[in-house]
C-alpha cells in the first residue's frame, strides 16, 4: 500500500506491530509505532532541527512527562530520556541549536531541558497553564516566548527569572506558532494577533478571525522565498483558514476550507464534524498537514487547493502532528483530545511516524 | 409598548404586524406564526437552549414583516430576557440596527443571516462538535454573546484537578447544600465525565445517556428540556471530578425542566406557549438552561477566575441565579435573569435529594431509567435510582 509513493518503504514495512486484524483501527496506516509510549494522552509533539543529526522526536504527554526519541532512518525508534513536570505538558519546542528542549506545562512552569547534560531548570512562570512555547532566534538577541491561560505573552531570557517582555492577550492564549520574523498568537474569544520579531518581540497587527469558531492551531507557511507570508488557523469546526498577511488580493487569496468531517464535500447529509487538533507544514514542499479529532490526518496543498491524501481512521483522535526537518518523517499521536467530554477508558497512546515517500 | 386598542375592540387591521401589543397574542408570537419553512421549526427544536435564542429572532422577523416588526420585536426580546440568555438577545437586536429602517434589500440581508446562523447552529448541534466554542455568524464582527470558548485542554485540566484532589465526597454534599463554592461545579462535570467511562465513578449511565442523546436531537417541549439537562451535565463534565455531584445535575436537571412549564406559566414569560413554538428549550434556558447555556461558558471562564459563577453553575437554579448576578465577564444579562426568575428560584429550590430510592419511584418511571433512553412524555421528574446508575 504504497499511498505516498515507495521510495523508502516505510510506510509499508513489516513493522506494524498490529498485523492485519481487521478490527483493529489502532494503526490503519501501517505506519511505525513509537515504543514506550506516554501512558497518557500526547499534547504535543516535536522534532529535532537540522542542526542536530539524526531525528529526535518530542512529546509532552498528560501523564506529566516529556519523552524523547531517536528515530533512526530505518523507521527505529529508541527511547533516550524522559523528564518530569508537576502537571501535563502542553507543549515543546526545541532551540536553534538542537541542545535544549523547553516544556510548557499545566503547572504554570516552563522548563529549560538541557539534553546532553539530561538536567531540566525552570526558565518560565505564568499565573495559569502555559499552553504555548516557542523558541526566538533573531539576529540580536534569543528568547523563548511562552503563551499562557493568564492572557499575557512573555518572553523568557533563559538565564534571568523575569521576563524580558511581557505583553498581554485580548484572551488565554490557545495556540501560536513562530517562524521568524513573524509570530502569531490564536486566543480564546477568536482572537488572532501577529506579531513582529525584529529587533524586539511588538504587536503587529489584530486581525479579525477568519474562522466562526473557537481557534484550536495555527503553523505559519512561508514563502517561494522562505519568508513566513501567512498561516493556517484550524478550529473546533473542522475548518482550516489560511490566511496572507499582505497578500495582493484579499479577497482572493484568503480561503477556508472544510476538513475533518464524516461526510466529505457531501453537504446534504448530517455531518460530524471534528476539531482540527494541529497543522504542520512540509518544510520542503509547503504542503500542509492536518490531524483531527477524527482520527485522521490529511495533506493538503493550499495553492493548487486541492486535498491530497486523507489517511484512513484511526480508532483514537489525533492530537497533534509534527514533520522532521528535512520532511522526511511525519509524526502523529493518537492519543484522547477530550473531544467528547469525558475521560475515555483506554488511555495508552501511541505515535506513528510515517516517512514520506513522495517527498 | 402600548396596548392596541384595536385589537381591545377586536378590530386591529395590522394583526400580527401591529406595532403595538397585543395582549393575549403577543406571547405567542413565536408560537403563532406559521413557519416559513419546516426546517426552521425543526431548527428551533433541534437546537440547544443555548442556541434558542439566537434562532428566535430569526422566527419573528420571518413572521413578521420587518417593516411592522420593530415593536413587537422588542416585546418578545424583552420577554426572552427574562428567561433566556438576555445578552445573547440583546445583542441580537442590537447588531441589527437595520431593523430600525427596514428596507427589504436589508431585510433580505438579515434573513439571510439569520438563516445562517440558524444552520450554523443546526449543524454545530447534530455534528457533534466542540460546544464550548464561541461563535459569529459573519465572520468580520464580533462574537455573539452568550457562548464561552472553553479548549478541551482546559477542561481536561480540571478534570486532572479534580482525580488528584481526590475530595469527590466532599462535592457531593457540597452539591446536596448548593453551597455556591467551585468544586461542586466542577463536581456536577466530572460526574458526567465519568459517565462516559473513567472507573471509579458511580456513574449515571442511564439518565445522563439519555439526557445527553436529547441534546442533539430534533425534539418537543420534553425533549427539548431534557436536552437542557443534557447540555447542563455535559457542561458540567467539563469540569472533571466529583461523580456524585453531577449525578445531582442530571437528576435535578429534568426536574428542573419539568418544572419549567408551571413556572412559565406562574411568571408571564414569553414562553406562553412554549410547546407550540418549541421553545421547550427557552423555556429550559430561561433555567437550568441559563445555567447551561450561558453557562457554559459563563461559569466556565469565570470558573477559572473567581469561584462565585462556578458555584453558580453547580448549584440548583436558584442557586445558580444569584452566583450568576455575581459572576463576572459573563455577557448574559444575568441582572435580567435574577430579576426575572424568581418564580423559578422559589420553585427549584429543589433538589436536595439526588437519588429516589427504588420503591419510590412508580413502575413506569423504573421503566423509564432502566431504558436505554427515555421516552418523551414520560420523563420522571424524580432522580433516578442510586441502584441503577453503572459505571
Amino acid at each position: 500500500m504504497s499511498l505516498f509513493g515507495t521510495t523508502s518503504g516505510f510506510g509499508t514495512s513489516g513493522t506494524s506491530m498490529f498485523g492485519s486484524t481487521t478490527t483493529d483501527n489502532h494503526n490503519p496506516m501501517k505506519d511505525i509505532e513509537v515504543t514506550s509510549s506516554p501512558d497518557d494522552s500526547i499534547g504535543c509533539l516535536s522534532f529535532s532541527p537540522p542542526t542536530l543529526p539524526g531525528n529526535f522526536l518530542i512529546a509532552g504527554s498528560w501523564a506529566n512527562d516529556v519523552r524523547c526519541w531517536e528515530v533512526q532512518d530505518s523507521g527505529q525508534t529508541i527511547p533516550k530520556a524522559q523528564q518530569m513536570h508537576t502537571g501535563p505538558v502542553l507543549d515543546v519546542c526545541w532551540s536553534d541549536d538542537g541542545s535544549k528542549v523547553f516544556t510548557a506545562s499545566c503547572d504554570k512552569t516552563a522548563k529549560m531541558w538541557d539534553l546532553n547534560s539530561n538536567q531540566a531548570i525552570q526558565i518560565a512562570q505564568h499565573d495559569a497553564p502555559v499552553k504555548t512555547i516557542h523558541w526566538i532566534k533573531a539576529p540580536n538577541y534569543s528568547c523563548v516566548m511562552t503563551g499562557s491561560w493568564d492572557k499575557t505573552l512573555k518572553f523568557w531570557d533563559t538565564r534571568s527569572s523575569n521576563p524580558m517582555m511581557v505583553l498581554q492577550l485580548p484572551e488565554r492564549c490557545y495556540c501560536a506558532d513562530v517562524i521568524y520574523p513573524m509570530a502569531v498568537v490564536a486566543t480564546a474569544e477568536r482572537g488572532l494577533i501577529v506579531y513582529q520579531l525584529e529587533s524586539q518581540p511588538s504587536e503587529f497587527r489584530r486581525i479579525e478571525s477568519p474562522l466562526k469558531h473557537q481557534h484550536r492551531c495555527v503553523a505559519i507557511f512561508k514563502d517561494k522565498q522562505n519568508k513566513p507570508t501567512g498561516f493556517a488557523l484550524g478550529s473546533i469546526e473542522g475548518r482550516v483558514a489560511i490566511h496572507y498577511i499582505n497578500p495582493p488580493n484579499p479577497a482572493k487569496d484568503n480561503f477556508t476550507f472544510k476538513c475533518h468531517r464524516s461526510n466529505g464535500t457531501n453537504t446534504s447529509a448530517p455531518q460530524d464534524i471534528y476539531a482540527v487538533n494541529g497543522i504542520a507544514f512540509h518544510p520542503v514542499h509547503g504542503t500542509l498537514a492536518t490531524v483531527g479529532s477524527d482520527g485522521r490526518f490529511s495533506f493538503w496543498d493550499k495553492d493548487a487547493r486541492t486535498k491530497l491524501k486523507t489517511s484512513e481512521q484511526l480508532d483514537q483522535p489525533i492530537a497533534a502532528c509534527c514533520f522532521n526537518h528535512n520532511g522526511n518523517i511525519f509524526a502523529y499521536a493518537s492519543s484522547y483530545d477530550w473531544s467528547k467530554l469525558a475521560a475515555s477508558p483506554c488511555s495508552s497512546e501511541l505515535t506513528a511516524a510515517r516517512s514520506l515517500g513522495w517527498t | 409598548m402600548t396596548i392596541c386598542q384595536f385589537f381591545l375592540q377586536g378590530r386591529c387591521r395590522f394583526g400580527n404586524r401591529c406595532w403595538n401589543e397585543h395582549p393575549g397574542s403577543g406571547g405567542a408570537v413565536g408560537g403563532r406564526q406559521p413557519q416559513p419553512s419546516g426546517s426552521n421549526r425543526r431548527g428551533w427544536n433541534t437546537t440547544s437552549q443555548r442556541y434558542s435564542n439566537v434562532i428566535q429572532p430569526s422566527s419573528f422577523s420571518k413572521s413578521t414583516p420587518w417593516g411592522g416588526s420593530r415593536d413587537q420585536e422588542k416585546p418578545s426580546f424583552g420577554s426572552f430576557d427574562s428567561g433566556a440568555s438576555t445578552s445573547r438577545n440583546r445583542g441580537f437586536a442590537l447588531s441589527q440596527n437595520p431593523f430600525a429602517s427596514p428596507s427589504s434589500d436589508e431585510d433580505k440581508d438579515e434573513k439571510k443571516l439569520l438563516e445562517g446562523i440558524v444552520k450554523d447552529m443546526e449543524v454545530w448541534e447534530s455534528s457533534g462538535q466542540w460546544m464550548f466554542s464561541v461563535y459569529s455568524p459573519v465572520k468580520k464582527k464580533s462574537n455573539i454573546s452568550g457562548f464561552t470558548d472553553i479548549s478541551p485542554e482546559e477542561l481536561r485540566l480540571e478534570y486532572h484537578n479534580f482525580l488528584t484532589s481526590n475530595n469527590l465526597q466532599s462535592y457531593l454534599s457540597e452539591v446536596k447544600d448548593g453551597v455556591n463554592q467551585a468544586a461542586p461545579t466542577f463536581g456536577f462535570g466530572s460526574r458526567q465525565t465519568v459517565t462516559f467511562g473513567s472507573p471509579g465513578f458511580p456513574v449515571n449511565n442511564s439518565s445522563s445517556g439519555s439526557a445527553q442523546n436529547f441534546s442533539f436531537k430534533p425534539s418537543s417541549g420534553f425533549a427539548a428540556a431534557t436536552s437542557g439537562s443534557a447540555s447542563v451535565s455535559q457542561n458540567t463534565p467539563a469540569f472533571g471530578a466529583a461523580p456524585s455531584a453531577s449525578s445531582a445535575i442530571t437528576t435535578s436537571t429534568p426536574a428542573f425542566g419539568f418544572r419549567k412549564p408551571e413556572i412559565t406559566s406562574a411568571a408571564s414569560f414569553s414562553f406562553k406557549s412554549p410547546a407550540a413554538s418549541g421553545f421547550g428549550l427557552p423555556r429550559f434556558s430561561g433555567f437550568p438552561a441559563s445555567m447551561a447555556a450561558g453557562p457554559v461558558g459563563v461559569p466556565v471562564a469565570p470558573a477559572f477566575g473567581s469561584s462565585s459563577s462556578v458555584a453558580g453553575f453547580g448549584g440548583a437554579g436558584s442557586r445558580s441565579h444569584t452566583a450568576f448576578s455575581k459572576s463576572s465577564g459573563d455577557a448574559f444579562g444575568i441582572s435580567s435573569m435574577s430579576a426575572s426568575l424568581p418564580v423559578s428560584s422559589g420553585s427549584t429550590t429543589t433538589d436536595n435529594v439526588l437519588f429516589t430510592p427504588k420503591d419510590q419511584l412508580t413502575a413506569e418511571e423504573l421503566e423509564q431509567f432502566q431504558s436505554k433512553k427515555f421516552t418523551l412524555g414520560k420523563i420522571p421528574l424524580k432522580p433516578p435510582p442510586v441502584e441503577l446508575l453503572n459505571i
